[in-house]
């Protein structure tokens, strides 16, 4: 990070500021101190207010038997049952399953890796390349599912998909990746990596090109190669960025998003293929359980908060600097 | 400044080259083919599984989708509202991120805790439709901009960054007499170009390809976005099969879907690198002295 | 299509609106409808605009302002929802389909009960009493239903396969395979290799879609969906025609006379391998093979004739014809209570409609303006070429206003015109070969009924099934574990929904 010079004599300048109110004392001296924040904080704080707890009541929905017409005042009350249904369903160990699985996968190989590809465009120094494949790398996440899915089916086609017929003839491989359920998941992840790696490395991207050069000029000069100078350097420049993200994305796990597994499921691989996500949206359009799906909604932002929470804590454990 | 590189420095250096290279190919690609296909008869699309370019050159499916105003309506009002949009989402965002980056301040981690739970919780598609019904926004472009005015993800990491800028800058500055929302202006917003291009391409980005808000608030045809035409023309083929389309359905042409991608998405592809050279000054701070 | 009566729905949604407006009780008369508004779904890549001749022409028929607010067809069940949960509905909603979303609403008493007051109006009156009944819920009408053809299911393959090899059409299920595996066997395009094989099936699976699977199961006779079988009503899954027509599949799979990727070829890609020579045979509606056709006549406008033969639904090996009709419905237009307040209000709709449906409108909205993009030669809708500008928008919007078409009555506009005498053969031998079969066809005896545990879980039951299909066809399970799927089904709630369906059947009778 940036290192300017420091006025070291400031703290001598007596008596030209007053000092800062600490957290304890009143509040309107706090307050009076710090009013230009509040109004800055103001428009936010009505926003969320308005716009995102306003429509909050809505969460009732997942103890109602909701019906569009009857409104959600008008909807009959029905406690936990549409929980109990989820809980009791006989796949809810199978969707559970799969859901983590996917989410690991996800977690553990596509994150990482859009780390690597942000630090491996970093090293490069030709800045037309750089700029090229940057631009390059983000077009997948501008490309809907839809297309991603034509184009697996294209590629990976029994006997005449091209990668089909190139893992034939270079491996021996004889394998149906679309329908055989031990390549879903490597499938889905691959996926999501080719559509939504190069997007990834945007945040890491910008996060990097706040490093502080000198640092760098110091560790050639004393002989650091390339690998040493990212390990002592870069990662730890962007650590907090890094940690931040993870936060999130855990946070985020068990959102695997529908459209993208809906597109690859089909009758021989559903066994593996079949989350929370998909599930829901099944049984919302195809049988108007609209109070169903948020239910699991529900669920789902549960554990959301709960991971969220526990690993920010877990990162200041490590003294990290967490979300807050 | 020369770098003097090692043998091992170089191989990785080539390496890195060659292997960035294909990633790129091989992202570009896909979209090569739906332009090259947005040019081609459905003959040639159907008999051709794959290709960079049409044998029979046509530019009849841009014929048909612009042959009503609509589409070139819908491409300008998208453009429109992702400009203002963005500005807007931005600066509420900025606005409240930087009060937030004082530990100091008395109330943040309540409100942090809130904001965070936002996140994560929602309160539904249909309670938030008759909220921004109720505000009168029905029809309306706002409706399309303020539901999402501050993305909580966004608006954590702006903070966090505002939070690692040295303590150092303000003082001095608030020696020197500045305000806060003067320190906010002059001097962190110009050190945060890295940061706010980025947030401002994730905005537009959302904004652009926001495909529910359209569909929900704008009953007005006239005020469509892109996204309802493209939404349309790659979701509804997919309906077949699952006997809820009907009957008498024929899906549109696979190169005006093509051509409606196109048109929809090369816009804000190109605008990221516009934004690239806001990246490379945030190279410099590092060599600010004092 | 029928042409819809939206200018009577428009004229009694604007009586409608004009007393929600004055706000007055509940004596005062109905004042006479001006505007109606109607939500409709659109399919095409952008709806019409508000000021088209087609609209124009609309309003001047019906007399009525007409505000149709195109919705795109991309999540129109949650466009509706919201609309539903909302207080600006319109006073006439296009509803896709019988969905369960939708039977929750209007149980709850979201749209009015039409069951016995259709048939005042003289072109509301169906000709169509069963798929009237077809589309009610159980019996109660709530919307005036869009007709569409009754019976589409065809086989087509290549004719010049066919003609090389020196075979006929098949006729029954065992000529269907015979075909298949000539064409896989004995090289029917003379390439000299060995690439091309028979049918082509593409990822489908759901129950009682009218996929290739349903088709062949019917003609097996398994029946549509629901069977009667000693009695009572069971699922066409439980029938042991069921059992051998997948049998019969499977030994196709297993020869390689059907594509080995059916359980994941995208259908929007299904007229390739037919159109690029690689397999020969589709199980399918009718429709295609014009588009077929039409493919072919691109390609090669001098020699497209002669490509593509088809034939109707093929008999069983009881020697029957069990011919597989379509629901003859898509959805219907049903009018809210919330926006249409009073009978008299209702009448006035009712009376809107009855105009859409009236011949005049029905030619409209199907065929478009007659002098503008069509004139009628010989009872055919032929397009006046070369296209104006202004006959291209017309030609354009009207794919749009068709979907306001009701047609209980039958077709009241005009077949439109094939661009050649030999497509106007191929479609003219389409709809022959279609009514011949529809006096064979077998109808789903439980289509009207909506049993409770169905609507809660039906779905999700069904595709225990559906899947278990096709992962035998797959070689995944073996027929013991179809069957033991086919019992799962019972186990899990099927049983339940049997009961129910039957209580419904035998209370209806």
């Amino acid at each position: 990070m940036a290192a300017p010079v420091i006025d070291t004599l400031a703290g001598e300048r007596a008596g030209k500021t007053p000092p800062a109110p600490r957290k304890g004392g009143r509040f309107s001296v706090h307050f009076a101190h710090y009013k230009w924040l509040y109004l800055l904080l103001l428009p936010g704080v009505v926003y969320f207010a308005v716009f995102r707890y306003g429509p909050m009541y809505g969460v009732s929905i997942a103890f109602k038997d909701y019906v569009p017409f009857l409104g959600v005042n008008g909807s009959p009350w029905v406690g936990f049952r549409n929980f109990q249904d989820f809980f009791a369903n006989p796949d809810f160990p199978r969707l559970l399953g799969n859901t983590l699985i996917l989410a690991f996968l996800n977690l553990g190989v596509a994150f990482p890796l859009t780390i690597i590809m942000a630090l491996l465009l970093n090293e490069v120094r030709l800045s037309i390349l750089k700029r090229t494949v940057q631009t390059l790398v983000y077009i997948p996440h501008f490309l809907s599912w839809t297309i991603v899915a034509s184009l697996s089916f294209l590629l990976f086609a029994l006997d005449i998909g091209p990668l089909f017929q190139f893992l034939n003839n270079t491996m021996g491989t004889s394998i149906d990746f679309l329908s055989d359920p031990a390549w879903f998941r490597p499938l889905i992840v691959l996926q999501e990596i080719w559509k939504n790696t190069g997007w990834g490395t945007i945040i890491f991207l910008a996060a990097l090109a706040t490093v502080d050069q000198d640092q760098y000029e110091a560790a050639i000069i004393d002989g650091a190669g390339r690998f040493r100078r990212v390990w002592h350097i870069t990662l730890p420049a962007i650590r907090s960025t890094i940690i931040v993200m993870l936060i999130l994305a855990i946070g985020q796990m068990l959102n695997t998003g529908f459209e993208q597994i809906y597109l690859m499921t089909n009758a021989l691989n559903r066994e593996v293929a079949d989350v929370f996500d998909t599930y829901v949206y099944f049984v919302g359009i195809t049988q108007g359980a609209y109070s169903y799906s948020t239910a699991v909604g529900l669920f789902k932002s549960l554990v959301g908060i709960v991971l969220i929470f526990g690993t920010n804590w877990l990162a200041k454990r490590f003294n990290q600097s967490g979300l807050f | 400044m020369k770098i003097h590189n090692t043998r091992g420095g170089r191989i990785f250096d080539a390496a890195n080259y060659v292997f960035l290279s294909l990633i790129g190919i091989i992202t570009l690609l896909p979209f090569v083919y739906v332009f090259a296909g947005s040019f081609a008869t459905e003959a040639e699309i159907t008999r051709r599984a794959f290709f960079v370019w049409p044998e029979q050159f046509t530019l009849g499916s841009y014929e048909y989708i612009f042959a009503t105003p609509a589409f070139v309506r819908a491409l300008v009002t998208t453009i429109l509202v992702t400009a203002v949009g963005t500005l807007v989402q931005l600066a509420f965002t900025v606005t409240m991120a930087y009060p937030l980056a004082k530990k100091t301040l008395r109330g943040r981690n309540v409100i942090l805790s809130l904001v965070v739970f936002a996140m994560v919780f929602s309160g539904g598609m249909i309670p938030t439709f008759l909220l921004v019904k109720d505000l009168g926004l029905l029809n309306s472009y706002w409706a399309l901009i303020l539901p999402a005015a501050i993305n909580p993800f966004s608006l954590i990491i702006i903070k966090n960054f505002f939070q690692e800028l040295p303590a150092e800058l303000e003082e001095s500055a608030k020696m020197d007499g500045a305000t806060e929302i003067g320190i906010l202006w002059r001097i962190l917003l110009p050190l945060s170009k890295p940061v706010l291009a980025t947030f401002a391409l994730f905005y537009a980005v959302g904004i652009w390809n926001d495909f529910m808000s359209p569909l929900l608030y704008l009953s007005d045809n006239s005020k469509w976005t892109l996204q309802m035409y493209l939404r349309q023309v790659t979701a509804a083929s997919d309906l077949l099969g699952t006997g809820n389309v009907d009957p008498n359905y024929v899906p549109p042409e696979q190169g005006i879907k093509f051509a409606v991608i196109v048109v929809a998405t090369l816009p804000i592809l190109i605008f990221y690198p516009f934004l690239q050279k806001h990246f490379a000054k945030g190279m410099l701070i590092g060599s600010v002295k004092g | 299509m029928i042409r819809r009566k939206l200018s009577l729905a428009a004229a009694l949604v604007t009586a409608t609106a004009l007393t929600l407006t004055a706000c007055s009780g509940g004596d005062a008369p109905a004042a006479d409808l001006t505007s109606v508004s109607i939500m409709a779904p659109f399919l095409e890549a952008q709806p019409p605009g508000a000021d088209g001749a087609v609209q124009k022409k609309l309003e001047e028929l019906t007399g009525k302002q007409v505000k149709i607010n195109w919705a795109p067809n991309a999540s129109y069940e949650d466009k509706t929802n919201i609309t539903l949960a909302g207080s600006d509905l319109p006073q006439v909603m296009v509803i896709q389909s019988k969905s369960p979303g939708f039977v929750k609403n209007a149980q709850a008493g979201a749209f009015w009960d039409l069951t016995d007051k259709l048939d005042k109006y003289p072109n509301l009156k169906t000709t169509f009493p069963d798929i009237q009944k077809n589309a009610s819920v159980n019996g109660k009408v709530y919307g005036v239903f869009r007709g569409r053809s009754p019976m589409r299911s065809a086989v087509m393959f290549r004719q010049d396969w066919l003609d090389k090899l020196g075979l006929q059409p098949p006729k029954t299920v065992e000529d269907l395979y015979k075909v298949a595996k000539a064409f896989t066997e004995q090289d029917p395009d003379g390439n000299g290799q060995n690439d091309t094989y028979g049918i082509t099936i593409p990822k489908w699976g759901a129950l009682g879609t009218n996929s290739p699977y349903d088709l062949i199961e019917e003609w097996y006779g398994a029946g549509n969906r629901w069977t009667e079988r000693d009695g009572k009503l069971v699922p066409s899954f439980e029938t042991d025609e069921f059992l051998e027509a997948d049998r019969f599949i499977k030994k196709m799979v297993d020869e390689k006379l059907i594509n080995p990727d059916f359980a994941t070829f995208d259908s929007t890609k299904w007229n390739e391998p037919f159109f690029n020579g690689k397999g020969g045979i589709i199980v399918d509606v009718d429709s295609r093979v014009s588009v077929l056709v039409n493919l072919f006549k691109q390609a090669d406008p001098n020699n497209f004739q002669n490509k593509v033969g088809f034939v109707g639904n093929l008999e069983g090996p009881d020697g029957k014809l069990h011919a597989h009709p379509t629901d003859g419905y898509s959805g219907f237009l049903a009018v809210p209570k919330a926006s249409v307040r009073t009978e008299a209000e209702l009448d006035k709709v009712l009376d809107f409609l009855n105009t859409m449906n009236s011949k005049d409108v029905a030619i409209l909205l199907n065929n478009g303006i007659e002098g503008v993009n069509f004139k009628a030669e010989d009872g055919k809708a032929a397009t006046i070429k070369p296209e104006t500008p202004e006959g291209k928008a017309v030609t354009t919007d009207i794919k749009s206003y068709a979907q306001l078409g009701m047609n209980v009555a039958g077709n009241e506009f005009y077949p439109v015109k094939q661009p050649s005498d030999y497509e106007q053969q191929v479609f003219d031998k389409r709809t022959e070969v279609m009514a011949e079969d529809l006096k064979s066809a077998v109808y789903n005896p439980a289509a009207p009924f909506v049993s409770e545990t169905y609507v809660a879980k039906g779905a999700q039951l069904d595709n225990i099934v559906a899947d278990a299909r096709i992962r035998y066809l797959a070689g995944q399970i073996d027929e013991q574990g179809l069957k033991d799927a086919i019992k799962l089904w019972d186990t899990s709630g099927g049983n339940k929904v049997k009961e129910e369906i039957n209580k419904l059947w035998q209370d209806s009778k």
